[in-house]
């Protein structure tokens, strides 16, 4: 393969558009020749999107790992091949689109970042203890933010996922490799390139990222052949493979579908009908003026939740606050999701004042569809959901009284979804777990030959290469299939194999350091 | 080009796309409302909408198109979503053979919740593809003459025919309503300031001034 990514990029038509790819290149002076991209702008080529081959440039990964160790480009191989000062990703993958983030939140310092990470190791490291007696500890964390390294794990812990996927082991691995239900696997196929085009992770057709969300998405449906699959599982599932590996995201899918949102995704979609009816009804407490308004417009709540809740605002809100609203979506269940509904209606909504510039039903719902920036900036967000007194009780009783009005309406529910779990203290008590269940694992282990054990500083996140008497160095996860292999003293000839092929890092089993220390990436 | 601007208008038609999933139907709308195309829209969940006005026979013509998720269980909440439609473009995909198959579905699912007297059109999209169609434009041309129904193929790919598609729909809805071959009620043309709903009546307005926004 010739050195450098070839990439067949097909254009919009030359007209005013901020939120594309093409015109954040353009803005960020992308030197096509150096990305050695064939570029056409007058013609538009049918059925193209951005391709990038899967060759590797000879720069390549272990060039820009040196050179750019602090690359967001993180785990995607398929830009690893183009230098990363061209293409600017925010720290959360974004390449462009409405939800990159332009800088605007300050950075936590990196000291309380490295405490927090060193509690919720602690947490993570005894979770049933936790999550038994100081589980009002874990929400406060929660709503303070999960620290970004921890993030997919401690989501896979809130979620209950983490107990799944121990207590059905190899179950991922065999859906995996059935080959699905070619109606469900079409309509996935046209969903691969749709979810977060604009994040480097999803934007390239047929990348691991494409890949691994087809192999979730699928999974699910072979998993549950009576549900199938349902549009908005994509975003949801997309947001999990951001923060973990797709083995870990098919566990938080289920467990989002199952127990937090049950019926969310299922034929005739009641649920989410339900929950609009509900959140319409709360809203008249929270905020009578935006209650009183949307009554009036006869403007149905599916007219403007459907996309919030369906993908639990992963497409609504910037990136830095869905991130934290699905931390306290992890831990505290669907109020939360209610809760971000019910201060957006009331800021949007709320004052007499704001309702000039909407009479009519149109006008309102454009308005809904832009939500002013500040409402939902971070910190401000996190606030006002906190605060917002709106609890499990109160949406239950709702739901009950909307049960029987949907009924009166259009009789018995068609699909009787199981109760829902309003937290990962009520998953966990449906479902307690075993010890052996809540054992973490490395997820990166490198075999380093017989050392001289160093002792890790207390409460500090390990990362550590170990001491060796032997001089021969760590063998190097990421030869290119040019080097030589090394002499696999530690690996089997099948595992150094396996790390000269393109894996992605998950796949590695490599780790560096004792078993004895937790290891995380 | 007048993109929607909110200049003076003297009615606000409702035009919703119905359709299966992946026929271009947040393309299309996109195409005609902002002329704009991309291979990596997002999967339509729950409803988007824009608007543009344009010129017919001096009046001026708000459309305001309305576009969501063609997947089949989607189809359980799209009353709200017909309420008040006047015209709808049935869009399939000509290199899709079973997307064509499913219009009649469509049809049905459309007449059972708008209105009767709403204006279609069946759309045969990404004609760009010619090389690889499956349904020949013959055959379902005479299908929709068959039907009742207006028919057009289109590309919003490369703005083939998107403009005249929107353009004669909304001329159509504007014959019926000009005409009053509908009595007064039963066809709900929404103008400025009325709610959108069976219950509203068609009116002609002159208004002067733009949106209070």
């Amino acid at each position: 393969m010739p050195g450098g990514c070839e990439a067949q990029i097909s254009v919009k038509s030359p007209s005013v558009c901020q939120n594309t790819l093409y015109s954040c290149l353009g803005q960020k002076q992308v030197s096509l020749s150096r990305l050695g991209l064939m570029f056409s702008m007058s013609k538009l080529q049918s059925g193209n999107g951005v391709q990038w081959k899967d060759s590797r440039s000879q720069r390549g990964t272990v060039e820009s790992l040196a050179e750019h160790e602090s690359s967001s480009l993180g785990s995607d191989p398929e830009l690893n091949g183009v230098t990363n000062t061209e293409i600017q990703t925010d720290k959360y993958g974004f390449i462009g689109g409405a939800q990159q983030s332009a800088g605007e939140n300050a950075d936590i310092p990196p000291d309380v970042l490295r405490q927090r990470e060193a509690k919720w190791l602690d947490m993570l490291n005894s979770w049933d203890k936790w999550m038994a007696k100081k589980h009002k500890k874990v929400k406060l964390r929660c709503q303070k933010g999960i620290p970004p390294s921890l993030r997919g794990r401690a989501w896979l812990y809130l979620s209950g996922g983490k107990v799944k996927k121990e207590q059905n082991q190899g179950k991922f691995q065999e859906l995996d490799s059935q080959p699905g239900d070619p109606k469900w696997l079409d309509v996935i196929e046209k969903d691969l390139h749709r979810q977060f085009p604009f994040h480097e992770m999803f934007v390239a057709r047929g990348g691991h990222g494409q890949q691994d969300l087809f192999r979730v998405l699928k999974a699910y449906t072979l998993h549950r052949p009576e549900e199938g699959y349902c549009q908005a599982q994509a975003p949801i599932a997309a947001v999990l493979l951001m923060h973990m590996p797709a083995e870990d995201a098919f566990w938080g899918l289920v467990q989002i579908c199952e127990k937090y949102l049950p019926g969310y995704y299922s034929a005739g979609l009641e649920a989410i009908q339900l929950d609009g009816e509900i959140l319409f009804a709360l809203l008249k407490r929270v905020s009578p003026v935006a209650h009183r308004h949307l009554k009036k417009y006869k403007i149905d709540p599916i007219l403007y939740m459907t996309e919030w809740f369906m993908c639990a605002f992963s497409r609504t809100l910037p990136w830095v606050s869905v991130l934290r609203v699905w931390d306290m979506f992890f831990c505290e269940g669907v109020k939360i999701i209610f809760r971000v509904g019910l201060v957006l209606l009331k800021c949007m909504l709320g004052s007499q004042e704001k309702l000039k510039a909407c009479q009519g039903q149109y006008e309102t719902m454009e308005l809904l569809r832009s939500i002013e920036p500040q409402y939902m900036q971070e910190a401000f967000l996190v606030q006002e959901v906190i605060e917002l007194a709106v609890s499990e009780r109160d949406i239950e009783k709702e739901h009950l009284s909307q049960l029987r009005r949907w009924k009166e309406t259009h009789g018995e529910l068609h699909c009787k979804s199981p109760p829902r779990m309003h937290g990962a203290k009520a998953i966990m008590a449906a479902e307690p777990p075993s010890r052996q269940d809540l054992k973490q694992n490395p997820t990166i282990i490198v075999e380093v030959p017989q050392t001289t054990e160093s002792k890790t500083e207390k409460g500090k996140k390990t990362k550590k290469i170990k001491d060796t008497k032997n001089t021969s160095p760590p063998p190097n996860p990421y030869l290119l299939p040019s080097d030589p292999p090394l002499p696999s003293d530690n690996l089997s000839p099948s595992e150094s194999q396996h790390l000269q092929k393109d894996t992605p890092l998950q796949g590695s089993n490599q780790s560096l350091s004792s078993a004895d220390h937790d290891t995380y990436l | 080009m007048n993109m929607g601007t909110d200049l003076a208008y003297n009615f606000v038609f409702k035009v919703v796309l119905i359709g299966e999933s992946g026929v271009g139907k947040s393309n299309l709308l996109s195409r005609f409302t902002k002329n704009e195309f991309n291979h990596d829209s997002r999967t339509t969940i729950g409803v988007e909408f824009s608007t543009r006005s344009i010129q017919v026979d001096s009046i001026t013509i708000k459309a305001q198109i309305w576009d969501t998720a063609g997947l089949e269980r989607y189809r359980a909440i799209t009353s709200a979503y017909y309420r008040g439609a006047v015209g709808a473009l049935l869009v399939y995909d000509i290199t899709k053979h079973l997307t064509y198959e499913n219009v009649e579905r469509w049809l049905k699912e459309l007449y059972d919740h708008a209105d009767p007297h709403i204006v279609v059109m069946l759309v045969g999209n990404k004609s760009d593809l010619g090389n690889v169609r499956t349904v020949p434009t013959e055959e379902a041309k005479v299908f929709a003459e068959a039907k009742g129904l207006l028919f057009m193929e289109t590309s919003a790919l490369e703005s083939t025919n998107v403009e005249s598609a929107f353009l004669e729909v909304l001329t159509a809805i504007h014959k019926k309503v000009a005409s009053k071959e509908v009595t007064r009620g039963s066809i709900s043309a929404v103008t400025l300031g009325q709610t959108l709903g069976p219950s509203s009546e068609f009116k002609e307005e002159r208004r002067s001034c733009c949106n209070s926004s």
